[in-house]
């Protein structure tokens, strides 16, 4: 090589390695101080989190007016749990189950959602109707009762139900005059074991919502939604009528299992509104360690209406004190009655 | 000089024609492999998942093959690669862990530039494909990314052999700089559950180049005999970062490597202590 070349390959080489290393990606977090981490949290929720634009049209929620509010609660020289509380009520202005702040002082949770609700369920007055005899199998609880009505209590969506389950219980109630499914007090779980139970009631593909995601940082920064569409299961299909049960603690993917039967020809939904719960929750973290979930990705129904805040029953129905004191669910006779009538 | 560039850009268009055409043609004989495991630490950030960056140690496995061809007058040698790398990474404040692994393989073919008699130069296109993933121990929806990508890369080789006290070494640095590929990305608030559940697409293959995947991995390594055994101790900076679909990532390690080196005259089936210059690609 001549020494012209020689300068060349070295600039080249150069200009290679300092484009490389001046364009590093490297975190964007500036410190572990309570200023540092209220900055942290407040962004993740600014960049990520699914229903601001939503929340700011139905209660008129601002995130930079929560930044202004709860920045001045911000001091150089507060505690770690002092942080944990200001932090918690910040994430509560969102007003969502889903967003939860974890530290070792515990996790925040808003609880509006169903404590301001009446419970419309109870434990002990469910086991008048399940007796003893009841049959428990893959996170399902079923009994057939007096009246041959077939009552299947889903308390979770956590844990997988197997499709040998559910064919030997739709097998069970085959000559039963209908069939409730409970989930009331279903926090949730997974959304494919909630698909799977409601496959189980449908013949044909049925269009039951849309989904999207964010692509960006901006509050307005969504995929086009795309349909979700609930196949029919391969195994034992429930071909005669139907009622879920549902009150305010039906929340996450039994919101979505309760949108998806709704959608069913003879399903019929009882009880109170569901929770809500709609955006797929992700998980981020703060500079000092604490986890933070948030909705990240919504769902809606099959008519593009947000089920955030919960999906109205097509009967609406509450427990009555004195049905309580009779060891009688209100809501469980009704389902029965409705059942008997139109079979 | 100008010879040189002509024979630089041959080798490019020949390898992007047709990879087997020079398999075919290949009937060079002998070949250097070299094994080496590696220690060192690394730093895993990626934004899809924390945007915190995590830090810990690293394990990796390397093998890499080299062999002259027949190519422009007997002046390329090919050179594959394939590298294995798992990290067991946390965050600052010690309350979550990542679990991280990646596989590489390269397929170079490097020009020789002999400078002198102790000194060449090689450089050519290489192809570079990965796979791997990050696990975060802690996270719900979205616990896990993939990390799949390829890239056609300027790779260049310094080789240096010198004798200290008439004790034959072997000095090498190696740049990889990938300049142009394909990465699989998730969109920024996308879920695994949405592309492979409900089968959702969207763009989750993008081109990648120096603007959004600025990367390099750089190698160094010392071979020197001990009675008829090379050994090899190198140094590996591994940099591989991307800002694809408003998620930003990187996976830096450093590793230390010590492994060994085999010459082989494929004829003979022999391990030989060293290839004559004439024929040995390294």
């Amino acid at each position: 090589m001549n020494h012209n070349s020689n300068t060349l390959f070295v600039i080249l080489i150069s200009v290679i390695l300092s484009a490389v290393s001046s364009s590093c990606i490297r975190e964007d977090v500036s410190g572990n101080t309570p200023q540092a981490n209220f900055e942290s949290l407040w962004r993740i929720i600014d960049e990520q989190y699914c229903f601001l634009d939503y929340k700011n049209d139905v209660y008129g929620l601002d995130w930079d007016e929560v930044y202004s509010r709860y920045s001045k609660r911000i001091t150089s020289d507060m505690s770690d749990y002092n942080l944990f509380e200001v932090l918690s009520e910040m994430v509560n202005e969102l007003r969502d189950g889903h967003v939860n702040l974890s530290s070792g002082y515990g996790t925040s949770q808003y609880r509006e959602w169903f404590d301001a609700y009446p419970r419309n369920f109870s434990d002990s007055i469910q086991s008048n109707y399940l007796g003893k005899d009841y049959v428990i199998t893959s996170g399902l609880t079923y009994q057939i009762l007096e009246n041959n009505i077939g009552y299947v209590y889903c308390s979770s969506f956590s844990n997988g139900i197997g499709d040998g389950n559910l064919d030997y219980m739709l097998k069970e109630m085959e000559l039963c005059d209908g069939i409730i499914i409970d989930v009331r007090n279903n926090g949730g779980g997974n959304l494919t074991t909630a698909q799977k139970l409601a496959s189980r009631f449908t013949n044909e593909k049925v269009l039951v919502g849309y989904m999207s995601h964010k692509t960006g940082p901006g509050h307005s920064d969504f995929s086009t939604p795309a349909p979700v569409y609930l196949e029919p299961s391969n195994g034992i299909r429930w071909q005669r009528k139907a009622v879920v049960l549902a009150n305010r603690r039906s929340y996450s993917s039994t919101n979505d299992f309760v949108n998806c039967m709704k959608n069913m020809p003879l399903v019929t939904i009882m009880g109170d509104t569901t929770g809500g719960g709609s955006g797929l929750p992700f998980t981020s973290e703060i500079p000092n360690g604490w986890s933070i979930r948030f909705s990240a990705a919504p769902m809606y129904d099959a008519d593009m209406n947000q089920i955030e805040f919960g999906i109205t029953p097509d009967l609406h129905i509450d427990m009555s004190e004195e049905d309580i004191l009779r060891g009688k669910d209100t809501i469980i006779e009704t389902a029965c009655d409705f059942l008997k009538k139109t079979r | 000089m100008y010879r040189l560039y002509i024979s630089a850009i041959m080798a490019f268009l020949i390898s992007c024609a047709s990879i087997k055409a020079q398999d075919s043609l290949y009937h060079g004989k002998y070949l250097v492999r070299s094994v080496m495991i590696g220690i060192g630490g690394a730093n895993v950030y990626d934004t899809y998942l924390s945007p915190l960056e995590y830090r810990g140690p690293e394990l990796r496995f390397m093998h890499e093959s080299m062999r002259m061809t027949k190519l422009l007058g007997g002046h390329v040698s090919t050179q594959r690669i394939i590298q294995t790398n798992w990290s067991y990474t946390d965050n600052i404040s010690k309350s979550s862990k990542s679990y991280s692994g990646m596989l590489n393989w390269t397929y170079a073919l490097h020009y020789q530039y002999k400078i002198d008699d102790n000194l060449k130069l090689l450089f050519g296109p290489m192809f570079d494909l990965n796979a791997g993933f990050i696990y975060n121990a802690r996270n719900s929806n979205n616990p896990a990314q993939a990390k799949v990508y390829g890239s056609i890369d300027a790779s260049a080789m310094l080789i240096y052999k010198f004798r200290i006290a008439r004790y034959p070494m072997t000095l090498r640095y190696q740049a990889n700089l990938p300049f142009m590929g394909i990465m699989f990305s998730p969109e920024y608030g996308q879920s695994y559950y949405e592309m492979f559940s409900l089968k959702h697409g969207g763009r989750n293959v993008l081109f990648t180049s120096f603007h959004n995947a600025p990367s390099l991995r750089q190698m160094f390594t010392l071979d020197f005999p001990v009675g008829k055994t090379i050994f090899r101790a190198g140094y590996l900076c591994d940099i591989q970062q991307a800002k694809v679909n408003n998620l930003k990532s990187h996976f830096y390690s450093h590793n230390f490597l010590i492994g060994f080196v085999r010459n082989f005259h494929l004829l003979r089936g022999k391990n030989m202590i060293s290839l004559p210059s004439k024929v040995t690609p390294f």
